[in-house]
Parts: structure tokens; C-alpha cells; sequence
């Protein structure tokens, strides 16, 4: 049975719209009085919010809310109340009495009684009563109808996530809010924001704009000149060439490759059970670079990180091809288990990896799961995963599988640089047969020398005369002085020669391997098999009937093709939700890796839909959706709530900011403290690509010894510090920097002790402050108000307040009496200012977003 | 303090922003840390234990030449294993191989301790020796991450980390986890890692293995630069700074709330650390005195401090930059060596923690990743045995004088009672009042848990 929605006259892909646009259809078509007959006459709209929420948080929360889940239900939030608990959905709306949560309350079995110890009395359960009756009605959405008996494949089918988006309406907002003039990002947030009656912030000031946008798109702050052309720029489109010019900065790519790289588990190193390196990885990790500096359409930069092996051949240009190959390093970059001795279990765990890595990134789905059983959430079977599994198994992504086992590398060298090192290859073996012939002569030549001076009687050259008998075996340093030291040159030659053998250009990836179709692997062992599967894709995803695998190739190209079809009801969705993501700090759908069944339900369908549709329509460029994202109200609201007309029942209703009505304070990411950091400081290297790894590929970056060779001083933007898995810098693994172990699209942001311990004491964060002290004190001599002036320019893109430079200068007073610094009275100068500009550097305004 | 309900808004309002509290994001629910801030309820039992100490033994020391004595091996010394190797082996091995130690009774119960071990022999009474450990992984990177986290195949969250987010710290001042001079090697940080779990469960790190526990310090824990008093300055700086800002916001107050702690911890951390109050005694006990045992001696007094301290994970790992307990070959020398640095000083551990009464409601574990084969490898060395081997639980509700479990004739296999990884798992966190099956953590739609879908309670060793 599909899901329908409460209100029948809106179509099922509307599950669960946003609140606003479905209370306006809602009224519009029941009008009061005109309600159906099993429901009863409908509710307020506040009356959840103003009811039945109080009444759940008093007595059920403590068990069914944040803390505890008890029978795995959460009443506290509107996914928790649509999917109910273990023992299926709690509520049926605008039916009262078949609802669970009305059984419970209402104790009619004893297995069965909520709250344990204290009854809801009367007047308690007739407000459940009301509200379910009155269709359940939620700011959230509607709570969908599920028939109890319905399997969970069947229900799957139905999920919102699992039926392709289409094109919702945008809703008309008021002429006060613009009317038809606002851009439809702005339409859905503002309709949901209307029918509460509720205010958005003001757009922000310019100043705080820009810093927003430079360190959104490119990771980096505004200079100073960048931030002070933007005030002096009057037009209308002020910031939409200030959008422009950043998406054009190489910065930008390197900021949102970063982005990508969380996704992909992108490391430089193994680092599961034996740490060595993947000397090779940075291939990808600049193709991804260059692919989102040049806006490559998310399908077909998809599709080649899937099978760009395969296109290569459609091409004929070199750096076309090679960028295809390193492509595939998407498949090939996690953690492997390469000290295992059973192989078969190495090459089904390197599979799983592939798979869940694959329907993390993509689909928003943990495929991985049904390795061992069916999925338990999500519609995803056995069989599922291996028809996947086959297609993986097919595809050749080890070398070898004995200890310490080997990843493919494809060769990506040029045609000529190929040929140069086959003619190089051949004048090594062309020096090793000289050498050879050289001391075969010699022995010969010695030999006979020998023989004739015995027939002669010359006794000279006695000690070669062994060599008579047999030449071969008369050891060199009984070679005459010449011969040994031509010998010696030879040698020489030869082995400059053999270290001047270029390495031929390798990226790690995958290659076609021999097509076998994959068993159940019962309980996920491989020691019990049991059918044989042929290869696919889930079967609730499929896209008018089962993927058509080749006999001759392992599937990848179809699964590719299959990922971006626009008929998909995840891929394009899945994407647009991570983009907001990163401009936001929090998806629409905020388990940004989980559209299952278990994950959060899109705080505003329509605007993901929208926004999925849209992507597709446009090609699939990321640069358009940033800049439909940037110009938006949406993105550029205020983060001070006083900006708000109603900014104390927006505080009230929705503090959590799921509306968007403002925009949210967030800490910069780990690589954008650092960077700025090196940034403000003047040492920021902004040479792009390559690779800083100390070691050689497949070297081992940590051995038995626990010796530590990792070096991370450098002036190069955090992107290109190698990412050794379980070690990498101290100033990004701090700030909840990802090590590639598993892909994430939602980085936390923590803040602990040990944060402040590396900003206080951390020798990078010192130098730096030392750094921009030394340049305060040489700019404005003896001025403790320019120095400040300055420090806040460059720091925070501002003028310091008075009260905050009278902080400043009674600091200066304090910290002169307590250092102790020497006579040199500039060197004291810049101590005091060192640490000045620490502490100005490490609070708050530095490392946030506003 | 995790026993108690509390509202986010209360733990907002009572909560240093500490090692062993929650990330600011999901107190607040201003950021994006998607899962749950904390455990599930339900999941606490009743508490033998608080806190643990586990002794590392890198490398894998041999069970048979240690703890599980085998007469038929001595008797058939040279002979064919009269049964069938295991399908995954590390190594090529050969024939039996006699122990070259010999074993004697120890103690009440009288339970058999070879040579090797003479001081920590006479602790038998107190010890319950788990003899039919099983279920590593036979290479060292895979042993050493399944005995740490559960799990070779994936990188997931140490045990250390796992108790840490169940329990907290008993002392907001420090971490709730602490490792002493760990490995590098083998898994390295995934093995003190909190793997998907919130970043203030991992375990600290003092100092790595290739260094002398002497010079073991928390990272950024001193500054090289300013005085106490600087520092006090530019804190007061940075705090003023932010009570001008533009708009108040819980996640500004948690980074103040950061700095304040990171400030006392500077002064906590060393005070712990320093021995200079410890008696001679003392000192002797661990073998502080003796060149040998210093090292090793250094870092299990520090472990008695931190658990003093309400540390609730504390880490000591017998490492160095060679090969540690991994005697492929020439078992003797090897296993001789290792034995004397730290026999001395976890006899010593055990007697302080006794005589200060904290044995009761600490649990020390020993072990390493795996035992050895009673084949040779070669001459006279042996191979990772990760199908049956020796670790070892004192104090903390387990009962002391007892042998659990059973490998067979020559120590090959676990045979009797046996016990899995999974399984010290689930009865570590048992004694910690912890059910195994309830500790979970949601991420990517799934609810994690140490010992994943496997682990066994194993009753028969609770006191």
C-alpha cells in the first residue's frame, strides 16, 4: 500500500511538504465545517506547538526523547512520530483509536501502558485524541499514513527518498516579502516562514557578507583591498561580481575538492592495519581540483570516478586520459586490511568497502548493512548487495593479495614519456651486458696472458695464473689497476644510469577484472555461500527494470549510467542536500549520508525537490547552484536575531533555526583556521597540486618502531598536507578534520579543551601572532590605537570599537608588567604584541562565521 | 555525572566544556554532529569496577611459556602436532617446541607460573587467568585493532573510547582516557581512536612508544613561551573581546568555557605526572631504581596516579622501536628480556594498588594481541597464535586464584570455555556495569556497539 498523505488531494511525492505550503492547502480545500466524516473538525495550527508538544515533552520525553529511545521511539522530533518505534508507527491520522499511541495512553493492554508509572489523565489523552483525529497535523509536515501490514520492502518503495523528485510549485509570498519577485530559494523558506507569521532576519551588512562568501567558497578570509572594494562598489550587483570572482579563484576548487574529499575517505595513507603509504593518491585529490575549478558536471564527474577507465578509450588527448584513470582512485582510496592472510575474506571486505563508500557518497544509503541479512531499515536485501558486490568483483582493484598486499596502479604516463622509459630501460640493459662482456675480456685476456708468461717463465703475472684454469671465477681485485678502475667507471655510469630511470606516472584506480557474478554470502562469511546473484542494482531502485550487465565487462559503466539517470530519485538530491550543507552548516535533510529510513526527513521537501530538479535541468553545474544558493535572502539573512521584526517568536518557535530565518553562527573548518591563519600571518604559500609526502609509495609511514617522520611544517593550504590515516596534523585533526577512515558529509564541530590547549600553546599559532606583531610594531611605531586598527582590519575585516581598543591597550599595561623581555625595547614591543595578537587570534571572531 | 538525567538545557548550564564531556555542537544543537549526544539510557548495571588499566603487551607474548603450562608439550617436545594447523597462518612453522622455562606452583590456590614471571607470580591469589582467549587476527595489525576495538576489518572506536562515552571522567580537570606511550605501529591511533564516535572520547596520548616514558607528555599541554600569569591576560583579553560581539551564542560560550579548563588543565596534567612526592619505597616497588624496569615501572606508577586522579581508561603499553614480544625466532633471549622489564613493575602495581585500596574498584587487564604457537618457527622461535592464548583480569569484581578456560594438550586452541574477543568485551564492560548489548551509538542509520553482534558475558570469572 503506497503512503498517502492525509490531505488526498496532494499527490504522494509530496509526503513531506513543508508545513506551510501544505497548512495553505490544507485550509484552502477543508474549509471549516467541511471536514470528511471520520475526521473530526480540524485543529489549529499552533495546536501541536501549543498542546500536544507540552504534553509529550512532560510525560514522554524522558524516555522516548533525547536522551533515551526506549523501543526505539522518539516522540520529540517529527521523524521519530511519522516512523514510530520497534514496534512500527505510533500514529494513524484522523484515526484516533487504531493509533498506537492512543492504545498506550489509554492502557487497553497491559504489555502495553504509557507512561509506566503515572497515567495521563483525562484531559491529557482527549488532546492526543483531538489531534490525531484532526489528521495529526505537524509544522514539520504531515505524519503519513502506514498500513500495518505492510512489509518493509513495500513501505520502502514508498519512502519520500525513494521516489523521484518532481518539480513542486513555488509558493507565491507576500508583496511584502517581494510577491513573485523573490528567487524560488527565498519562496519556499519565506512561505514556511509566512504561515507562522513569523520574520526573517535582515540581510546582512556588506562587510560581514564577504567574509562569509570568501570563506565559504574559497576557504580563505577577504583582504583587506577585496573587502574595502566591496563597500566602495554602489551597484545593484555588488555581490553578485563578488560571487563571480570568487567561483573564478583556483581557491575556490581547492576549498570545495576539500569538501569532496570528505566524501571519498581520500587519505594518503593505508592506515588499518599496516600504515604505508598511497603515494599516489594526490592525483586525485588535484583532478578533483582542477575538475571542480572547472565546473565538470557533477554526472560526468561522477560517472568517471566510477568507471573513467572505461571512457578513456573515447578519447584521444593524454592528460584526458590520464585525468580518467586517476579518476577511478575514488574506488580505490580506503583503508584496506593489507597484512590479512585470508585473501578471500581481504577481497570481500575491499568490496564492502567499495560498496558502502559508493552508497554513502552517492545515494544517501548504508548499503554496507546488508552484508551479513537484509537491511534492517532500509528496503535493501542480501541479494541487493551482492547483484552490487558481483559488479565490484568483476573489477580489478588489487594488484596482489599477498601480504603485505598490493593496490592497482594504472600507468598514466604519456605515449612519449612511456617510450622514453623503455629506451631507458634498454641502455640500463645494454650497460649491464657491457659490463659483462668487459669482464669476460678482462678474464680471458688475463688467462692468456697467464698461459703465455708460464710458457715464457715470467713470473709477474703468477697471481693470474689461476685464471688459466678458470677464467671465470678470478676474483676483480686480481684485475690489473687499469682494468679495475675502467671496471669502476663502468659501474658508476650504469648505476647513475639506473637511478636515473624516470618513474613511470601511476595513479592509484581500477581496471576491468575477469565478469563472475557473486553468492549470498550467508551471515557475510565467505566460508558459507549460498546463491548466486546476478549482478545489479537494488531492486527498489530500479529504473524501469533490472540494470543490463554485459556479459564481457564487470558492470561498472551501467552502474554508473544508472547512478546518473535523471530519473534517480537519490543522486541528484543527495547532492543538493550536501551543498547546503556546506553553505549552511546543516542539510535540509540533516543526516546529509542517510536518506533511509533512519535518517531525518528534509525539514522542506519542496525545496530539496526544487532544487534537485534544478540541478539536473542545468546541467549539473555546481557553480550555478552556488550562485542560485549565494544571491538568495536565504544565504544572506543576519545572524542576529534582533534583526528579525519578530525576533522573540522566532526565538520561541524555532530556536534551532530548522526554518531558516537567520543565519547561523559556525565555526570555521579546521583547513580554514589554519589557512587563515597562515594567511593573515603573511606565510600562506598558495602554490597549487602535488604531493608533500616524505615517503616513497607503499613505503611504510609507521612501522614497528612507532617512529614518528611525519612533518607538517609548511606554508601550503591544508588541502595539500598529506592526510596520513589516524595521523594528521595536530591543527586539523583538532578542529574535527576527517582522516579519510569513512566518508562523511557532516563534519562535526567539537569543542574541547584540547583546542584551546593547541591554540594557547601550539608553536604555529605563537609564530604567527609573532609574525603579525612584528609587522603592527614596524607600521605604526609607538601607536597602540593604529596598531589596533590594523590588527582588526586584517583579523576581522573591521574597525575595532573604542571599548574594545581600551581592552587592547589595558592588556598591553598588564602583559609590559609581566613579561619579562629583555632591554631591547623593540623586542619587547613585539613579545607584549605577540601576545596581544594571540589572544585576538585564537577568540572568537577569528575562527567564526557570522 | 552521565547517570543522571539531565535536559540539554541542564547540561548546558552545569557543564565544563571538558575532555569527558559532550561536543559543543550536540550539547547545543547550534552545530551539525548529526547522531545522538550521548549514550542511550538504559545500559548501566550494577558496578564492580570504575576504572581499568590495561597493560599492553605488544607483540604477543607466548601463553604457554608463561601462564599455561603444557607437560604433554614438554613430553612430545620435537614431535608432529598430532592435529591440524589452522586454514590462515602467519607464518611457516614445524615441530613442537618444549617450553624453555620451567613452571612452578604459586599461592592458596597454587596455580602454575613459569620462570619468567616470579614477581608477578606471587599475585596469583588475585588474579583470574582467562586461558581460552580467542578470535584475533593472525598478522599484528588486525590482532592488535580486534583486541583494541573489535574489529580488523573496519576502523571503529577503541574500547577505551567505548567506556569513555559510557561512563565519563570522574575528574573534569582530565581526559577520561589516557594511553601511555602507545604504538604507533599496527592500527596506531584507531587503536585509542573514537572512530565515529563524538572527537572527546579518544583516548590522550602521553608520549609514543619509541620514546622513554620519562618524556612522556600530553601534547601542547606547557607553553614554551608565556608565564601562567601572560597567559591568564591574554584569556581575559579574548573573553572581553567576545562579550562586545555582535550577538550571544551558546557556541561562543562553550569555546570560553574550553579555554578556562585548558588553562587549569595545564596546571592538573603535570601535577599528576609528577612523581617527586612518590616514598623511595615507593619508587623501588615499581622498579624505578633498576635500569631495567624503569621504563616500564614509570609508566604503571603514572597509571595508579591518573586512576587515583579519576581517570576512567588508563592505557600502558610495553612497546619499544624493536620487536617487542614477537619472537619468530631465538624465543629465549627474547621472551627473557621482555619478562624482566616488566615483571618487577606490574607486581609492583598490583601490591600499590592493593595496599591503597583501589584494587577493589579497579580492573587491570593484561595481555597482548595475540599468544604464540607451540610449533617452531625456524629453530628455536614461535608464531602468532591468535587461536588460543593468555590474558589476564585482577581487582574490579573478578575472582582472583582462578584459571577460565582451557586451550588443548599443547596450547594450539582454545578448547574449553571458550572466550572470545568479543567476549572480554562484553565481560570488561559487564564489571564496569556496563550491558555489552546496550551501549550503542547511532551512526549512519545503524546502532554501533563494541562487540557488534557477537560477545558473551562470561559469569563464571565475577567474583
Amino acid at each position: 500500500m503506497p503512503v498517502r498523505t492525509v490531505n488526498r488531494g496532494l499527490t504522494v511525492t509530496t509526503a513531506a511538504i513543508a508545513a506551510a505550503a501544505w497548512l495553505a492547502a490544507w485550509s484552502s480545500q477543508h474549509p471549516a465545517g467541511a471536514a470528511e466524516p471520520e475526521r473530526a473538525a480540524a485543529v489549529s495550527p499552533t495546536f501541536f506547538a501549543e498542546r500536544v508538544r507540552p504534553l509529550l515533552e512532560r510525560r514522554c520525553f524522558e524516555c522516548h526523547g533525547e536522551d533515551a529511545a526506549e523501543g526505539g521511539l522518539r516522540l520529540d522530533s517529527h521523524a521519530g512520530l511519522a516512523t514510530g518505534g520497534k514496534a512500527g508507527p505510533v500514529i494513524r491520522p484522523a484515526n484516533a483509536d487504531e493509533s498506537l499511541l492512543v492504545q498506550a495512553v489509554r492502557r487497553l493492554d497491559e504489555s502495553l501502558a504509557m507512561p509506566p508509572e503515572q497515567p495521563l489523565d483525562k484531559d491529557e489523552i482527549a488532546i492526543l485524541v483531538e489531534w490525531i483525529a484532526a489528521g495529526a497535523p505537524h509544522p514539520d509536515g504531515p505524519i503519513p499514513v502506514v498500513a500495518a501490514t505492510e512489509g518493509r520492502a513495500d513501505r520502502g518503495r514508498d519512502f519520500w527518498s525513494l521516489k523521484a523528485p518532481v518539480r513542486p510549485e513555488v509558493p507565491r509570498v507576500s508583496a511584502a516579502h517581494g510577491g513573485d519577485t523573490v528567487q524560488p530559494i527565498d519562496a519556499f523558506i519565506l512561505a514556511a516562514l509566512e504561515s507562522r507569521g513569523l520574520e526573517p532576519t535582515a540581510v546582512a551588512d556588506k562587510p560581514t557578507l564577504i567574509r562569509r562568501a570568501t570563506f565559504t567558497l574559497t576557504g580563505l578570509p577577504p583582504t583587506p583591498d577585496e573587502i574595502d572594494a566591496f563597500l566602495a562598489d554602489r551597484s545593484p550587483d555588488a555581490f553578485a561580481k563578488v560571487v563571480d570572482r570568487l567561483l573564478a579563484s583556483p581557491h575556490y576548487g581547492e576549498h570545495w575538492a576539500r569538501h569532496w574529499l570528505d566524501i571519498v575517505r581520500y587519505a594518503d595513507s593505508n592506515g588499518l592495519d599496516e600504515n604505508i603509504a598511497h603515494g599516489n593518491a594526490w592525483r586525485y585529490r588535484d583532478w578533483c581540483i582542477r575538475a571542480i575549478n572547472d565546473d565538470v558536471p557533477f554526472d560526468r564527474f561522477l560517472r568517471e570516478q566510477i568507471c573513467g577507465d572505461l571512457l578513456a578509450s573515447d578519447h584521444t588527448d593524454e592528460s584526458r586520459r590520464a585525468d580518467l584513470l586517476v579518476a577511478t582512485g575514488f574506488l580505490s582510496l580506503g583503508p584496506k586490511a593489507i597484512a590479512e592472510g585470508d585473501q578471500t575474506k581481504l577481497v570481500m571486505d575491499i568490496i564492502d568497502e567499495q560498496i558502502d563508500t559508493t552508497g554513502r557518497a552517492f545515494l544517501g544509503l548504508s548499503l554496507g548493512c546488508a552484508r551479513c541479512h537484509d537491511h534492517k531499515f532500509d528496503p535493501i536485501s542480501q541479494a541487493d548487495y551482492y547483484a552490487l558486490a558481483g559488479i565490484f568483483k568483476s573489477t580489478k582493484t588489487m594488484e596482489s593479495l599477498k601480504r603485505l598486499a598490493k593496490w592497482h596502479e594504472n600507468v598514466i604516463a604519456t605515449a612519449a614519456e612511456q617510450e622514453r622509459f623503455k629506451a631507458h630501460e634498454a641502455r640500463i640493459a645494454t650497460g649491464k651486458k657491457e659490463i659483462d662482456a668487459f669482464l669476460a675480456d678482462t678474464r680471458r685476456q688475463l688467462a692468456a696472458t697467464a698461459v703465455a708468461g708460464q710458457a715464457s717463465g715470467d713470473g709477474t703475472i703468477a697471481a693470474a695464473a689461476d685464471a688459466a684454469k678458470q677464467p671465470a671465477d678470478l676474483p676483480e681485485e686480481k684485475f690489473p689497476e687499469e682494468a679495475k678502475s675502467k671496471l669502476a667507471s663502468l659501474r658508476d655510469a650504469q648505476k647513475k644510469l639506473e637511478s636515473d630511470l624516470p618513474a613511470l606516472a601511476a595513479a592509484m584506480g581500477v581496471a576491468e577484472g575477469d565478469p563472475e557474478e557473486t553468492r549470498i554470502h550467508v551471515r557475510g562469511s565467505h566460508l558459507m555461500l549460498g546463491q548466486v546473484v546476478p549482478r545489479g542494482v537494488p531492486a527498489v531502485l530500479q529504473l524501469g527494470g533490472p540494470l543490463v550487465v554485459p556479459a564481457k565487462g564487470s558492470g561498472r559503466r551501467e552502474l554508473a549510467d544508472w547512478l546518473v539517470d535523471p530519473r534517480h530519485p537519490l543522486t541528484a538530491r543527495v547532492l543538493v542536500n550536501r551543498l547546503w550543507r556546506w553553505h549552511f552548516g546543516r542539510g535540509i535533510v540533516r543526516s546529509t549520508d542517510n536518506f533511509g529510513l533512519t535518517g531525518e526527513q528534509p525539514t522542506n521537501q519542496p525545496l530539496l525537490d526544487w532544487l534537485a530538479v534544478r540541478l539536473v535541468e542545468s546541467g549539473w553545474s555546481l557553480k550555478a547552484m552556488h550562485r542560485q544558493i549565494l544571491l538568495s535572502q536565504t544565504w544572506q539573512r543576519s545572524s542576529d536575531a534582533a534583526t528579525s521584526p519578530t525576533a522573540a517568536a522566532c526565538l520561541q518557535a524555532d530556536v534551532d533555526n530548522m526554518l531558516w530565518w537567520r543565519a547561523d553562527v559556525r565555526r570555521l573548518e579546521a583547513e580554514s583556521i589554519r589557512d587563515a591563519m597562515l594567511a593573515v600571518g603573511g606565510r600562506l604559500d598558495r602554490t597549487m597540486g602535488g604531493s608533500l609526502l616524505h615517503v616513497a609509495n607503499r613505503a611504510f609511514i609507521f612501522d614497528h618502531t612507532s617512529k614518528d617522520e611525519t612533518r607538517y611544517e609548511t606554508g601550503r593550504r591544508s588541502i595539500y598536507l598529506p592526510v596520513i590515516r589516524n595521523h594528521i596534523s595536530d591543527a586539523l585533526w583538532l578542529f574535527d578534520c576527517t582522516d579519510g577512515a569513512v566518508g562523511s558529509g557532516d563534519r562535526p564541530t567539537s569543542t574541547v579543551a584540547s583546542q584551546a590547549l593547541y591554540l594557547l600553546n601550539g608553536d604555529f599559532v605563537i609564530n604567527t601572532a609573532e609574525t603579525i606583531a612584528t609587522g603592527l610594531v614596524a607600521a605604526a611605531p609607538h601607536d597602540t590605537e593604529t596598531r589596533t586598527l590594523l590588527l582588526f582590519r586584517r583579523l576581522f575585516g573591521r574597525r575595532p570599537t573604542a571599548t574594545e581598543v581600551d581592552l587592547v591597550r589595558r592588556s598591553l599595561d598588564t602583559l609590559t608588567a609581566e613579561l619579562d623581555a629583555g632591554t631591547d625595547a623593540t623586542a619587547r614591543d613585539i613579545a607584549v604584541w605577540t601576545a596581544v595578537c594571540q589572544a585576538v587570534l585564537v577568540g572568537n571572531e577569528f575562527v567564526m562565521l557570522r | 555525572m552521565w547517570n543522571q538525567r539531565a535536559s540539554r538545557r541542564q547540561v548546558l548550564e552545569q557543564s565544563a566544556v571538558g575532555f569527558g564531556w559532550l561536543a559543543a555542537s550536540a550539547l547545543l544543537g547550534s552545530s551539525t554532529a548529526g547522531a545522538a549526544a550521548g549514550p542511550p539510557s538504559g545500559f548501566r548495571l550494577p558496578a564492580r569496577a570504575r576504572r581499568v588499566i590495561f597493560m599492553f603487551m605488544k607483540g604477543g607474548p607466548s601463553h604457554i611459556d608463561t601462564f599455561d603450562p603444557k607437560p604433554k608439550l614438554a613430553a612430545d617436545d620435537g614431535k608432529e602436532l598430532p592435529f591440524a594447523k589452522p586454514r590462515v597462518q602467519f607464518a611457516e612453522t614445524g615441530k613442537l617446541l618444549a617450553s624453555p622455562w620451567k613452571f612452578r606452583p604459586y599461592g592458596q590456590s597454587g596455580i602454575q607460573v613459569s620462570e619468567l614471571f616470579p614477581h608477578v607470580a606471587r599475585h596469583v591469589d588475585d588474579i583470574c587467568f582467562l586461558h581460552s582467549v580467542h578470535g584475533t587476527n593472525a598478522a599484528h595489525g588486525g590482532a592488535v585493532l580486534k583486541l583494541h576495538t573489535g574489529s580488523d576489518t573496519f576502523i571503529r572506536p577503541g574500547m577505551g573510547a567505548w567506556i569513555n562515552y559510557g561512563l565519563g571522567t570522574e575528574n573534569d580537570n582530565l581526559p577520561g582516557f589516557i594511553t601511555i606511550c602507545p604504538t604507533l605501529a599496527h592500527g596506531g591511533v584507531n587503536n585509542w581512536g573514537a572512530g565515529f564516535l563524538p572527537p572527546e572520547f579518544q583516548g590522550v596520548p602521553l608520549g609514543v612508544a619509541s620514546s622513554p616514558s620519562k618524556e612522556a607528555r600530553v601534547k601542547y599541554i606547557a607553553n614554551p613561551r608565556w608565564s601562567q600569569a601572560v597567559q591568564r591576560t591574554q584569556i581575559d583579553l579574548l573573553e572581553g573581546l567576545s562579550a562586545g560581539g555582535p550577538a550571544h551564542d551558546p557556541l561562543v560560550e562553550a569555546r570560553i568555557k574550553s579555554f578556562e579548563l585548558a588553562f587549569r588543565m595545564q596546571t592538573e596534567m603535570p601535577t599528576v605526572q609528577d612523581l617527586s612526592g612518590e616514598t623511595k619505597q615507593t619508587l623501588a616497588l615499581y622498579g624505578l631504581d633498576d635500569p631495567v624496569t624503569e621504563n616500564f615501572g614509570r609508566q604503571c606508577l603514572m597509571a595508579r596516579r591518573f586512576a587515583e586522579a579519576g581517570v576512567r581508561f588508563i592505557q600502558v603499553t610495553h612497546s619499544d622501536a624493536k620487536v617487542q614480544w614477537d619472537q619468530h625466532s631465538d624465543l629465549l633471549t627474547g621472551h627473557t628480556e621482555k619478562a624482566a622489564e616488566v615483571d618487577k613493575p606490574i607486581a609492583g602495581l598490583l601490591t600499590d594498588l592493593k595496599d591503597r585500596g583501589l584494587l577493589d574498584d579497579t580492573l587491570v587487564l593484561w595481555g597482548g594481541e595475540f599468544g604464540r604457537t607451540p610449533v617452531a618457527q625456524g629453530k628455536n622461535g614461535r608464531d602468532h597464535n591468535p587461536e588460543g592464548f593468555t590474558m589476564w583480569m585482577a581487582g574490579g569484581g573478578v575472582k582472583g586464584g582462578y584459571r577460565h578456560g582451557s586451550t588443548d594438550d599443547y596450547g594450539y586452541y582454545a578448547v574449553e570455555n571458550k572466550m572470545h574477543i568479543h567476549d572480554v568485551h562484553a565481560t570488561l564492560l559487564h564489571l564496569l556495569g556496563i550491558d555489552h548489548l546496550k551501549l550503542t551509538y547511532r551512526q549512519a542509520g545503524r546502532d554501533f556497539r563494541l562487540t557488534d553482534v557477537a560477545g558473551r558475558v562470561h559469569t563464571a570469572v565475577l567474583a
